[in-house]
């Protein structure tokens, strides 16, 4: 079996941001970026975010194979393939994530509040399948209505925050 | 200029003064009331790597054994683990304090409840020093270049390789190793921007010092080609375009930036 070190993977991600006149006279921005994978010293250059998910994920499937080397190959081949399954859904997030995030900040405040709004949706649809409310102990329900409508609160206040940064990237 | 050089020597000093002076920069090396200890004398590697930890930890207020073994030794389960830190722990003690007697409690390890830190008062660190005198270059690059000149250089005196050599693959020095980095490469290009319309060899030097951080620091080569202007080397100017291209090209696939070329086109022009 793998110990825990033979488990982890760490990166260093470093971006150098560069703003220039391009040809047409219109500021450019330009992201360079470099990862380091920590566990083995060795290192990419990127300039799409798209690169460095690419560097990760060969890095991530070594570090699958090294851990399954004792498995058979039919056994092998359904690992790698859900491990490569989770793989994808990041990739096809990540990049935009943090692509937004470098471009205006304040889309992360937005991200954030999508994923908490999901959550809100996939809490009540989790806790509505488990929990016939109705007939739940008094205690308990109250506490989840609790968390339910904090983290509406939260949702709400972070909805107002954007809209008083719209109006004053407005007024600006 | 007197008060702030001063200030400069008094930075400096803690070297002398401190009862612990700890290098981290290049081969790690730990002076205890002006006699260095190497390596070795920790005995178990664990005892080491344990103290440039807590070194690497030093900003924060203290750390529970469960969260040092967490980081360190995370293969180990919780037994072996605990284990290790009581070992670690001893041996690096031990190493510090060779003539404790027994029963008094360590002057450098603290233990406080649960939590364990290092005395500051009494360890000096090298990138502290070294970080200090940046902040004062950076405080005098616009109005006292003497001084910034001379802080960037007695911080760079500093510089003796990356940041614990040793712990290169390891998870909980990544972070300040990079952070380090930056600041030494920044340290490199502030110092030689002062020094270019005086120095420029000199200043071709330290871009060179900071290509070898970075390879691919676009103004490393801009400040190199522009000491080649004032001497009027043109070849080397062309040539170092040639080679920041080059490299530009092979690692993100891009041409250098138009202040990049202009001071190509600057010395095709003369």
């Amino acid at each position: 079996m793998a110990t825990r070190k033979e488990e982890t993977a760490s990166f260093m991600i470093r971006f150098t941001q560069k703003i220039f006149d391009g040809d047409d006279g219109a500021h450019e921005v330009q992201w360079r970026g470099n990862i380091r994978h920590v566990q083995s010293g060795t290192e990419s250059k990127f300039l799409e975010v798209e690169e460095a998910l690419n560097f990760i994920q060969s890095n991530l499937a070594d570090l699958t194979k090294n851990a399954i080397v004792d498995k058979t190959p039919e056994e092998q081949k359904g690992i790698l393939s859900k491990s490569f399954g989770i793989w994808k859904k990041v990739t096809a997030e990540a990049p935009k994530l943090v692509m937004d995030t470098l471009r205006d900040p304040m889309k992360q405040a937005e991200y954030v509040q999508e994923q908490i709004q999901d959550r809100i949706g996939s809490v009540k649809d989790e806790i509505g399948k488990k929990l016939d409310f109705d007939n739940v102990l008094g205690v308990l329900g109250r506490d989840n209505d609790k968390v339910m409508e904090r983290l509406e609160s939260i949702s709400k206040e972070l909805a107002a925050l954007n809209s008083k940064i719209d109006q004053l990237k407005k007024s600006k | 200029m007197g008060s702030i050089s001063s200030e400069i020597q008094s930075i400096l000093a803690q070297i002398d003064t401190a009862q612990i002076y700890v290098q981290t920069l290049g081969n790690f090396g730990v002076t205890i009331d002006g006699l260095r200890i190497d390596a070795k004398q920790f005995g178990r590697d664990a005892s080491l790597q344990l103290f440039q930890f807590l070194i690497t930890s030093r900003k924060r207020q203290g750390l529970h054994k469960e969260q040092i073994i967490d980081r360190i030794w995370y293969d180990l389960d919780g037994k072996a683990g605990l284990q290790n830190f009581k070992v670690a722990h001893h041996g690096a003690n031990k190493a510090l304090e060779p003539n404790r007697p027994k029963g008094q409690e360590p002057s450098y390890i603290i233990r406080n409840g649960s939590l364990y830190h290092l005395e500051l008062e009494s360890i000096v660190v090298d990138i502290d020093l070294l970080e200090s005198l940046i902040v004062l270059g950076n405080q005098n690059f616009h109005k006292n270049q003497n001084i910034a000149i001379e802080a960037y250089t007695k911080a760079l005196e500093f510089d003796r390789g990356v940041y614990m050599t040793n712990r290169l693959y390891e998870d909980w020095s990544s972070e300040e190793r990079e952070r380090i980095q930056l600041i030494i490469l920044n340290a490199y290009m502030s110092l030689g921007e002062l020094q270019l319309q005086t120095l420029p060899a000199e200043a071709i030097r330290l871009a060179q010092r900071a290509l070898q951080i970075d390879n691919t620091w676009e103004e490393a080569y801009r400040l190199q080609m522009k000491a080649y202007l004032l001497n009027g080397n043109r070849p080397m100017v062309i040539k170092t375009y040639n080679a920041c291209e080059a490299i530009l090209e092979t690692e993100f696939g891009i041409d250098p930036l138009p202040e990049t070329r202009k001071i190509l086109e600057e010395s095709k022009a003369k």
